[in-house]
């Protein structure tokens, strides 16, 4: 991918082992985590520029979630909502959205004791593929194989996973997934990143009400 | 965990109990996690031994604990290195320059301690960010702007202490000219107010900016004097309305005197708001215009005949190109005016800037923006924000692929050299970098316009990209380092850089034998004999660590 900026997560960065691909595809590692609780997400977020994200957003509605839409721009979205909460209580945030959007949220996150705890990479790739690179709970990543055969119906699935994102610590894990789908049209041609960001136990809080 | 150099692990360890009880224990950060947190997310260095990071942090929540903090330092000559809200990207960000510092972190001293509507100013904490202080103003119906830098997420301290600027009227735009009074907790701990704050009970702190006897706010800047504690900043009072027009100039050479006509307009304050350059030819958008353009609201990309003569020409210039402009009706130059005050005044000094630039043949004018203030909603998603000292993030949507940005980096470095504000100056320096970059194997560079206008100077602004991969990282900064030393060859230095560039860019100042530079040493000396703070920021160095023992 052209554009990967590294992040930060308490437990992963300094632990994360990757796993084969394989391993992350076997039968065995589909098996849901069933007793571990999800993560509220406070916010789903989605990029109107995107139909990826807009499906991605589409889907996070129908699973219930409460969704908001940007246009790159998060300032709207922080300004009249995030900082306010954050400020209250740190609340989990996801999204399907272009780096920007991504990079603002997390540093903003990290002064109320949150960090990125789940991301996904998507890059189009030539040959009507595309790459997906998921870090963050074996849980979860480990359901992330059917990634594979969604084809241009990827973002809906990718919905799913960080919907189930567990609370509190899980071991971390990292997979590449390689699929089918056709590029959007080149004014949409923007690598998406999906990602978490939730409280982490024993972070710093360095802004409150 | 590292330990800072030159201090023993026993005292490191001491130190930071006593920060611990100083501050409380939470406060003080020294995992790994919580101390990657200050990494520099647009290091040059990023990955390799080099990269400057932190050993530790401490968050202070006022004043007397800041005091506490230093003097802890002093007595194990701990390195700290103060941050604000950390959000100077591209220039360092919370990353020290001193590698192994224990960083201050400022951001809990976020307290808005006074905002006076009838003399439009306000005293702030360096905790305090520009969305804070915004909100407050907007929350209590206070008839004041803010001139904010873009992106808008930084603090009006941070910001001004390392000479930001913005785009409101010029007495307001250069952030470090625009405050007034500040508190400094000095490297042995001691408290000093400046201007009119240094007279117990002053009426004015706020209000008169030099006080009695010699300014020294200005030491406080760039530098490692000091921790500043509380600022005070003028605000601008909400005007009554926004007026913007467009003058569009056929020629090549019209740069010259379309910039002197309109620098003339705002040096007799005809127009108010930063002024705004732009190129409908060489496809280059005024800073106004950015996010729009790279949403795909910009012009078509340019026709097989103009990409030729554009690859041809060096400079921005060629007698063809300006044929080509003249036969498709396409203006070379175009600037936008933006006019703050009431309506009729704006109306009136836009005729008359009007009338100016009619003596350049086949100047024309759009009028674009007139709106009574405060703006709409619905005019708020049509503007540029900060223009209406509205801070924003919106800039951070520009740094990923898209039409005008195929291949983004990792973050960027910049060079920003001040040039005098002239025509003639904007020729030359784009010759000599475009030549500089040929020479030192950079990309091609297209011509480029100034990003920031100071009333009397330019400051040009260029990203060199920064990447996750080290051997990119090594070419990059080896030709940052030559760039800057050609533009100091032709009379360009940098206003502010990067950490990793401090050195050699305070090396440029060097008239009679580095004077300026030596005269710095001596106050660091004096002031900060055990050298803890800010060791090397802006190229000042303690004693102990001038000698070549920077590791």
């Amino acid at each position: 991918m052209a554009s990967r900026r590294e992040f930060l997560q308490v437990g992963i960065a300094a632990l994360a082992l990757p796993i084969s691909a394989h391993a992350a595809l076997s039968p065995a590692a589909d098996a849901p985590e069933k007793t571990a609780p999800v993560t509220p997400l406070y916010k789903v977020v989605y990029d109107e520029r995107f139909p990826a994200s807009v499906a991605f957003g589409t889907e996070a509605r129908r699973l219930g979630l409460p969704t908001h839409s940007i246009r790159g721009d998060i300032t709207d979205l922080w300004f009249h909502d995030l900082d306010a909460q954050w400020k209250k209580k740190p609340a989990a945030v996801a999204g399907l959205t272009a780096q920007g959007a991504l990079f603002c949220l997390e540093r903003l996150a990290w002064d109320h004791g949150m960090r990125v705890v789940f991301r996904g990479d998507h890059q189009y790739l030539p040959a009507s593929s595309i790459g997906h690179i998921l870090t963050g709970p074996e849980s979860v990543v480990h359901q992330a194989a059917s990634l594979q055969n969604e084809g241009d119906d990827w973002a809906p699935r990718v919905a799913n996973l960080v919907a189930r994102i567990p609370e509190g610590q899980s071991t971390p894990a990292k997979v590449t997934i390689h699929g089918r789908a056709t590029a959007p049209a080149d004014a949409e041609a923007e690598d998406l990143i999906s990602w978490v960001i939730a409280p982490v136990a024993g972070a710093r809080i360095l802004r409150k009400a | 965990m590292r330990v800072p150099p030159g201090v023993s692990s026993e005292d490191f360890s001491t130190a930071l109990q006593q920060f611990e009880e100083a501050v409380g224990k939470e406060w003080v950060f020294t995992s790994d996690e919580d101390v990657a947190m200050y990494r520099d997310a647009y290091s040059p260095f990023w990955g390799e031994p080099d990269e400057l990071v932190a050993s530790a942090a401490v968050a202070p929540d006022n004043v007397e604990e800041v005091q506490k903090v230093v003097r802890i330092a002093n007595t194990y000559k701990i390195p700290i290195y103060p941050v604000s809200t950390g959000k100077n990207l591209g220039y360092g960000g919370s990353a020290p320059v001193f590698s192994g510092s224990v960083v201050l972190d400022l951001k809990r001293m976020n307290r808005i301690l006074e905002v006076d509507e009838k003399n439009a100013y306000a005293l702030v904490e360096p905790g305090v960010s520009y969305f804070d202080l915004y909100r407050y103003i907007q929350e209590k119906g206070l008839n004041l702007w803010l001139d904010v830098p873009d992106p808008g997420w930084g603090s009006p301290v941070g910001n001004s202490l390392d000479r930001g600027g913005g785009y409101l009227m010029a007495q307001y735009r250069n952030h470090f000219d625009s405050h007034c009074g500040m508190e400094v907790v000095l490297p042995n701990g001691e408290l000093l107010r400046t201007g009119m704050g240094a007279m117990p009970g002053a009426k004015t702190w706020q209000q008169y900016k030099t006080g009695f006897g010699p300014w020294i706010d200005g030491i406080f800047s760039q530098s490692n004097f000091g921790v500043v504690t509380k600022m005070g900043f003028w605000l601008m009072p909400q005007p009554d309305a926004y007026l913007s027009g467009t003058v569009y100039v056929p020629r090549h050479d019209d740069l010259i005197p379309l910039v002197e006509i309109m620098t003339n307009l705002e040096n007799t304050r005809v127009t108010n708001g930063m002024p705004d350059l732009g190129s409908p030819l060489l496809s280059i958008p005024m800073i106004s215009e950015i996010a729009k353009w790279n949403q795909g609201e910009g012009p078509p990309p340019p026709d097989a005949e103009l990409s030729a003569l554009l690859a041809k020409s060096e400079g921005g210039g060629s007698p063809e190109l300006e044929q080509y402009a003249l036969k498709k009706g396409i203006s070379y130059w175009s600037c936008k005016l933006s006019f703050y005050g009431p309506e009729k005044t704006n109306s009136a000094n836009w005729e008359f800037a009007r009338e100016k630039f009619s003596t350049i043949p086949g100047a024309k004018f759009e009028e674009n923006e007139s709106y009574k203030l405060p703006l709409t909603p619905e005019q708020r998603e049509k503007v540029h924000l900060p223009q209406f000292g509205i801070p924003s993030l919106a800039m951070f949507s520009i740094g990923a692929r898209s039409p005008v940005n195929p291949q983004p980096t990792n973050g960027h470095m910049w060079f920003s050299p001040i040039i005098p504000r002239t025509g003639e100056a904007i020729f030359e320096a784009n010759r000599v970098f475009a030549a500089a970059a040929k020479e030192f194997g950079l990309p091609v560079l297209s011509f480029s316009l100034p990003s920031c206008y100071w009333e009397r100077a330019f400051i040009f602004i260029f990203a060199f990209p920064v990447t996750h991969d080290v051997e990119t990282n090594k070419k990059n900064r080896a030709a940052f380092k030559k760039v800057v030393q050609r533009a100091a060859e032709h009379g360009w230095g940098e206003y502010r850089t990067a950490p990793a560039y401090q050195d050699m860019i305070m090396g440029t100042y060097a008239y009679n034998n580095h004077a300026l530079l030596r005269f710095h040493e001596t106050l660091k000396d004096a002031v900060d004999p055990n050298g803890i703070l800010s060791a090397g920021r802006y190229g000042i160095w303690p004693k102990h660590l001038r000698e070549g023992a920077k590791t």
